[in-house]
């Protein structure tokens, strides 16, 4: 059983003047458990959509989707998923702590297991000093990490986080990857959209690209980063002593490997020299 | 197909909704009259409650009155219920209330006159109330007229009536209520006067079941002008006032016999004045003289 | 679904909506004093306004609260975290209205029992002629109670269709003033002085209308309790059977429209 299951999705919109706005186009996609998947895609492309649709926040036109084998339109589809929205809003009358000892109660935790894990969430989100004072005092990244230490309280098998990086500051990035990478040594499914390639290239098992509501390519970025790869930079030195940096063509480096040890040349360092994901993602999107 | 937790509640709500509709609105259609009527707490306090709302307070509170006696008054037509029930106290209390917040609402002078007068036969307050509205409207020529009447009609006080009518006269610019006070003023011409006003009332008048009210009233008073006419001729012919109506019918100067529309019986007193049982009010026959001398005017 | 009750009841607190309730009562302690403007019958006046206060208190906690509460959650974006945790729309829904209805039930207990004090006082300065009728008081104040739960219900079914705050509001506060009325002119225009006035049509518009809207005036105890007019325990009953069946289908009405709303 696949953690997400997308299939057929189709959502319209109605616009001004009752003109049908076309945000998804048929979506199918899965995601295995214990997957990493990064969802990337301009704004406006239809990923916040996808992810609504997924929790049940909207209604889909056509087609559904299954978290853990259930349907999207069934509460019981939630039971065991960490849902981060988009800059998201929590009761701003309550403090961190309550918050999250609300939403652990509605996953039906006990309650002394729900007093250490909200501790342990929010020691690690670095909210354990303000946790006592009221949600309406928070900074912008403050209430994005306790939006993250939500969706990790009931510690859940499916995490869907939208745009988690947003409003954060490089070191609440560095927190939030290393919080994923975390999920993925433990067999978690993480789901999370973003606009910012260089996330999605460190910590992605598999990526998939979205724009005008149609998902263009889902590959795994290995892949992605092997079929991008144009030639190699290979250090050598002389003999004499004497550095040199030569460049390779793809195919070229068996050859130029061979060539440089029957001159006597030793090899010193060989990188690979590739378009990155971002010119993947350009590249894919312009198309 | 599996029902949804709201769907039901919305099935159970309406199928309790069309059990308990029919019993809830014959409860509210039955409640007693002194729970629909309301009251007037104080008009201090309602006054300043109604901010710049006074003259809407004092309108819903005529209309109130109005819509309530209508209702009650047609029920009486059909000899559901006898005047006892109908809470004049309360009215009174309303109308008073009324044109304190708004000293210039006629409805509620004009209809005060109607009830007060004949249902309730407290006259002193009714041109009490009179006077106090032509202080406000001093352009209003029926105020005086109805005062005018009052004194003359109910309290045979033809010297202030007289002034009232000479009043009116001057309001109206038309010289009838002048003469009207030379031609009726005397005890011979009640008859005729409480015609005149009635059929100007009944002319005026818009709501249907108070018009018809006013109609009944003038089909009475025609009758006794029939009575009064068959003893004036009986009278110039025999020599002596009759004894009683009955003998007026027996020997041919009244026929039809006369019936009042009131259900009362009239009854020709010794010095030859027509009077009904009734009063001219619906089932007043049975009115107890602790009702009449009650205070009806609550003061606050 | 208790977790949301508590987290509206800790949502209407912490926004000192009490305090300001408190500060408003400061009002009864005027009402001894007021009620000696009446010369003959200061304890009924007491009452009068005492209840007309609360009446006034509740109305304004209804529209404001019941009309706010979901749009507020809707417009500050609390919909998206907290309908995507395991929690069904409906019970949502219900759980909001339980918390306001809770909320009202503690208000009018509160002014309640301070108005109690207020017309003793009153009563003790100015000893009244009729006697006052203490559970008649009590029961004015159950009935006062009900009809602004209903109208809480009829706020939220408002704010499930509605995207700003206005429909809701003046909505809730329209159907307030009609529900007061619909009784007297259902009555009007079938009495017989209303027949040559009114269309049928029209008569079918009230007819339709009368049993559409909330018929709040049967809620109207106030007459009894100051006057000592004793109740009618039957009729009462059927306005109890009346006020569940209405707020049953106002409730359903706006769980079904909740779920099928959009959170966009």
């Amino acid at each position: 059983m696949n953690a997400i299951e997308i299939i057929g999705l189709c959502k319209n919109f109605t616009g001004k003047r009752m003109t049908k706005i076309e945000a998804l186009k048929g979506l199918n996609l899965e995601v295995a458990r214990g997957e990493v998947f990064g969802f990337l895609g301009p704004n406006g492309a239809g990923k916040s959509t996808t992810i609504k649709l997924l929790m049940g926040l909207l209604k889909p036109t056509t087609g559904l989707s299954r978290i853990m084998g259930v349907e999207s339109s069934q509460t019981l589809s939630r039971t065991n998923v960490g849902f981060l929205p988009e800059n998201p809003a929590f009761y701003d009358y309550l403090s961190a702590e309550e918050y999250i000892k609300f939403v652990g109660s509605q996953f039906g935790m006990e309650a002394n297991l729900l007093a250490t894990r909200t501790e342990e969430v929010l020691k690690r989100m670095d909210l354990w000093e303000a946790r006592k004072r009221h949600m309406r005092g928070y900074s912008k990244g403050m209430v994005q990490r306790v939006g993250l230490a939500q969706t990790l309280v009931h510690d859940p098998d499916v995490y869907v986080l939208d745009e988690p990086m947003s409003g954060l500051d490089p070191i609440g990035r560095a927190l939030v990857k290393d919080i994923i990478l975390d999920l993925k040594k433990q067999g978690k499914c993480v789901f999370f959209s973003t606009h910012i390639t260089d996330d999605v290239e460190k910590v992605c098992d598999r990526v998939g690209v979205i724009n005008n509501g149609q998902l263009l390519v889902v590959d795994s970025v290995t892949n992605i980063l092997q079929r991008g790869i144009e030639g190699y930079s290979v250090l050598t030195i002389s003999p004499e002593g004497v550095q040199e940096e030569n460049y390779v063509g793809k195919d070229e480096l068996q050859f130029f490997i061979q060539r440089s040890l029957q001159n006597n040349q030793s090899i010193e360092k060989i990188e690979s020299r590739s378009k990155d994901m971002e010119a993947f993602f350009l590249e894919i999107v312009a198309r | 197909m599996r029902i949804s937790a709201p769907v039901c509640l919305l099935l159970a709500g309406l199928i309790l909704y069309v059990l308990s509709i029919s019993p809830f609105v014959t409860y509210m259609l039955n409640k007693p009259i002194e729970e629909k009527l309301g009251y007037v707490p104080s008009l201090q306090v309602v006054k300043s409650l109604s901010a710049d709302l006074k003259e809407l307070a004092a309108a819903s509170l005529v209309m109130k009155v109005m819509m309530y006696y209508g209702g009650e008054i047609s029920k009486g037509m059909e000899g559901k219920i006898t005047p006892e029930q109908i809470d004049l106290q309360g009215m009174s209390r309303l109308v008073h209330g009324a044109v304190k917040l708004d000293p210039y609402n006629m409805d509620a002078y004009y209809f005060a006159q109607g009830f007060l007068t004949w249902d309730a036969g407290q006259f002193k307050i009714a041109n009490e109330l009179l006077e106090y509205g032509m202080k406000f409207r001093t352009w209003d020529w029926q105020l005086p007229y109805f005062a005018g009447f009052n004194n003359a009609f109910f309290l045979k006080d033809f010297v202030k009536a007289a002034e009232f009518y000479k009043l009116a006269g001057e309001l109206s610019g038309a010289p009838i209520y002048k003469s009207l006070a030379g031609r009726y003023l005397q005890a011979s011409g009640q008859t005729a006067l409480a015609l005149a006003y009635l059929i100007s009332m009944e002319k005026g008048e818009t709501n249907t079941t108070l018009k018809k009210n006013y109609q009944i009233r003038i089909a009475a008073f025609r009758e006794v002008r029939r009575i009064e006419e068959a003893r004036d001729r009986y009278l110039a012919s025999a020599g002596v006032v009759p004894a009683s109506i009955e003998i007026l019918v027996m020997e041919g100067f009244l026929s039809p016999p006369p019936s009042d529309p009131y259900g009362g019986q009239f009854v020709l007193e010794n010095d030859g004045k027509v009077v009904t049982t009734s009063k001219f009010a619906f089932g007043a026959v049975k009115k107890t003289s602790r009702q009449r001398a009650g205070d009806i005017h609550e003061r606050n | 679904m208790i977790t949301i009750i508590g987290i509206t009841l800790k949502g209407i607190f912490r926004d000192r909506v009490f305090q300001g309730i408190i500060a408003l009562s400061v009002l009864f302690l005027f009402i001894p004093s007021a009620a000696s403007l009446s010369m003959r019958q200061v304890t009924e006046l007491s009452i009068t306004l005492s209840l007309s206060l609360i009446s006034f208190i509740l109305l304004l906690l209804s529209v404001f609260l019941g009309a706010t509460s979901l749009w507020r959650d809707m417009e500050r974006r609390y919909t998206f975290s907290v309908l995507s945790l395991p929690i069904g729309r409906s019970s949502y829904l219900l759980g909001r209205f339980m918390g306001l209805t809770l909320f009202l039930i503690l208000t009018s207990t509160f002014l309640g029992v301070l108005a109690c004090v207020m017309i003793k006082v009153s009563s003790s300065i100015y000893p009244s002629d009729r006697p006052i009728v203490w559970s008649l008081l009590v029961l004015t104040l159950l009935f006062t109670t009900l009809k602004y739960i209903l109208l809480v219900g009829v706020a939220l079914l408002l704010s499930t269709v509605s995207t700003s705050f206005f429909l809701p509001i003046f909505g809730t506060i329209c159907a307030f003033l009609a529900s007061g009325v619909t009784q007297q002119v259902y009555e009007f225009v079938y009495s017989p002085s209303a027949e040559k006035l009114v269309s049928p049509l029209i008569k079918m518009l009230v007819t339709a209308l009368y049993y559409f809207l909330p018929n709040l005036s049967g809620f109207d105890l106030k007459v009894n309790a100051i006057y000592g007019i004793p109740a009618n325990f039957t009729g009462l009953g059927v306005t109890v059977a009346y006020f569940v069946a209405y707020t049953a289908i106002l409730l359903g009405g706006a769980a079904i429209l909740f779920n099928r709303r959009e959170m966009k």
